[in-house]
């Protein structure tokens, strides 16, 4: 939250189009359209993820936030029937050509989902798993790197005495912040989190927050919550999002305090949503 | 997605039902009262929600326990009707075992353990001499042949039909699969003796002679003189028997693995087969070993079809290609001409059968118990 001051504030001219920003950009978005089949769902948005940054993105349900978290690691092209047009860069890279290497774009854009998934095998497996995808390395290279990403799942103390524990026999908090560890263990540039948290009790998901609040550090971030505290607590910029529409998008400070739009002033104040 | 919603005019979202208000309205004093007064003109339904049980008994005529008690004897009767079911699948199985083994009581004395290991089958010999190694061998040989053949078939059907396969092909594959289940048996066994098996003698076989011909034990494997009936055969069949059960199951069990599973192993960058391999596949990995112990019961135990087309040899051969029997074929082309020790001993073999079948499932057991300690549950 600290560095809110250093991001390059983005006047709001009118809603849905915005100047980029000329901050370093890890993710930029531009025109970006999508279809559910005939449901145009996303409408053309604009916007840019700074680098080390957290960006949130808030909504009512439907409004499109999590579609579009979906786009940033194609994650809709496992479904049949859903499309995009426009921009979408990582980096130099173009995230929607279509001859990307998906698994290589995903190695670089993890993603954490609503619902802990941790995978049916041991937690020192769990981790291990996504790190043999990408690297041969040896076997106690392998338990630095797990100890490593489990640390930096701030897990490892909690679990470091039953590693071979299956990974479903954790706790919800603890499934949750091992998926965290399983994405960063990857070493990706940007992390989606997927409303993380709503499946978690407060204590966890304190945790979890304070957890994402130190990935920034390292790693870009983008989150959709529905907890509007949680994007204010741990977001440098919040997107708003109104039924497929951008609707502002600034500093969280700004949203939180004096929205531009009408609509974003009814629904942080509770008024609809 | 925007129910009790409006949108004004100037763009705002106006609510009908927002959050504050309705709790004000459950504390406002006088509500509960009003609420009573509406239930006893409506009656039980709402009354129950709302008020106390005195309202309830001032309500009306209706006598939970007198309606309780006029339940009382039909639940000991519900009680009774399934808990005879439960005990005849007991007796049945125990009548079973109980009938096989009296059947099988002369041939034991007769033959004693050495029935197992003995290869000669000669009923009218005197005394006749029996000995199940044959059948044994020829059993356990196809269904080994059948399952390592339909397991990588069925399985690979599944994960395209489920993973890969586009939308428009899903019905006439799923379709085909069901209908492979519903062709009777005795079709197979024709079709297996008209087309199959000249094919596999006169096409198939000689290549896997040409092949394999002098490498020590693969080319033992596939010697010998072409014959129409052959065990090679009979495992064939018996795959394309047992693939739908296992192809079924495993779809149906792949359904059941969570999207949002799949997305997150497709989020750490796996391809389809990576997915696949460590989490559709483990996730279901206890309906598979099920669905792969229908399929095992089936071929272990598949009669009619063997018969038409494994020959009936009891003599074993190290050929997959020469012919051979099963336990059930043997079973069925002589039971109804056997008598005395013969029968007893035909009955035995039954009872055989059973046994094998019965340590098959305790071994999938076991395996499935491995399976879930490896998985550290």
């Amino acid at each position: 939250m600290s560095d809110m001051s250093v991001s390059v504030s983005t006047p709001a001219v009118h809603p849905g189009s915005h100047p980029l920003p000329e901050a370093p950009a890890k993710v930029t978005v531009r025109n970006l359209n999508f279809y559910y089949g005939e449901h145009h769902a996303l409408k053309n948005i604009n916007l840019a993820l700074g680098t080390n940054r957290v960006t949130a993105f808030i909504g009512p349900s439907g409004c499109g936030k999590s579609t579009l978290l979906r786009i940033f690691n194609r994650m809709y092209d496992l479904y049949p029937g859903q499309r995009v047009t426009g921009q979408l860069m990582l980096d130099q890279t173009n995230i929607l050509d279509p001859k990307l290497d998906l698994n290589l774009l995903r190695a670089r854009v993890g993603m954490v989902f609503q619902k802990p998934t941790p995978f049916p095998m041991t937690i020192y497996e769990n981790i291990a798993f996504g790190i043999r995808l990408y690297e041969k390395i040896s076997k106690s290279e392998m338990d630095d790197r797990v100890e490593k990403a489990l640390r930096g799942g701030a897990l490892w103390n909690e679990v470091k005495d039953k590693l071979n524990a299956s990974g479903l026999s954790l706790s919800g908090g603890q499934q949750q912040r091992l998926c965290i560890a399983r994405t960063v263990a990857v070493r990706p540039e940007v992390i989606l989190f997927d409303e993380p948290c709503s499946a978690l009790d407060p204590i966890s998901t304190a945790k979890v927050e304070e957890l994402i609040q130190e990935l920034s550090e390292n790693y870009t971030i983008a989150i959709v919550t529905h907890n509007m505290q949680q994007a204010a607590r741990v977001s440098d910029k919040t997107a708003f999002m109104y039924l497929g529409e951008l609707i502002e998008f600034d500093d969280t400070s700004k949203i939180f305090t004096s929205p531009s739009d009408r609509r974003t002033q009814d629904y942080i104040t509770g008024r609809f949503g | 997605m925007l129910s009790g919603r409006d949108a004004a005019p100037d763009g705002r979202i106006v609510d009908h039902m927002t959050f504050p208000p309705r709790i004000s309205l459950a504390l406002r004093p006088g509500r509960e009262i009003k609420q009573k007064r509406i239930s006893l003109v409506q009656g039980i339904g709402v009354a129950d929600m709302a008020v106390e049980s005195n309202v309830i008994d001032a309500a009306g005529p209706y006598d939970r326990a007198k309606a309780l008690s006029a339940f009382k004897l039909g639940d000991v009767t519900f009680y009774w009707i399934t808990r005879l079911s439960a005990i005849s699948v007991l007796l049945i199985l125990g009548g079973i075992i109980v009938s096989l083994i009296i059947g099988a009581i002369p041939a034991m004395k007769e033959y004693g353990f050495a029935f197992l290991w003995t290869q000669r089958w000669a009923p009218s010999a005197d005394p006749p001499v029996l000995g199940a190694l044959g059948p044994m061998y020829g059993t356990v040989v196809t269904s080994f042949i059948a399952m390592l053949i339909a397991i990588p078939v069925g399985l690979g059907i599944a994960i395209f039909l489920t993973e890969l396969c586009p939308q428009w092909a899903r019905r006439p594959i799923g379709m085909a699969i069901e209908l492979l289940a519903g062709i009777p048996s005795i079709i197979y066994g024709m079709w297996g003796f008209f087309v199959l098996g000249p094919f596999l003698a006169n096409n198939f076989q000689p290549l896997m002679i040409k092949i394999f011909d002098g490498v020590p034990v693969l080319g033992a494997i596939f010697a010998g003189p072409p014959s129409y009936l052959s065990l090679f055969n009979a495992a064939l069949i018996l795959a394309i028997m047992v693939l739908p059960f296992i192809t079924s199951i495993s779809v149906d069990v792949f359904k059941t693995v969570p999207p949002v599973l799949k997305e997150a192993a497709y989020g750490v960058g796996c391809t389809t087969w990576e997915v696949v391999r460590s989490v559709v596949i483990p996730y279901t990995r206890v309906g598979i070993i099920g669905g792969v112990m229908l399929a095992l019961g089936r071929a272990l135990g598949e009669t009619m079809a063997v018969t038409f087309i494994i020959g009936n040899s009891f003599r074993i051969s190290s050929s997959i290609f020469a012919p051979g029997t099963t336990i059930s074929a043997a079973i069925a082309s002589e039971f109804a001409e056997s008598d005395g020790l013969h029968q007893s001993g035909l009955i035995l073999l039954g009872l055989l059968l059973f046994v094998l079948t019965f340590f098959v499932l305790a071994g999938a057991r076991l395996m499935l118990l491995r399976l879930e300690k490896k998985a550290g549950k």
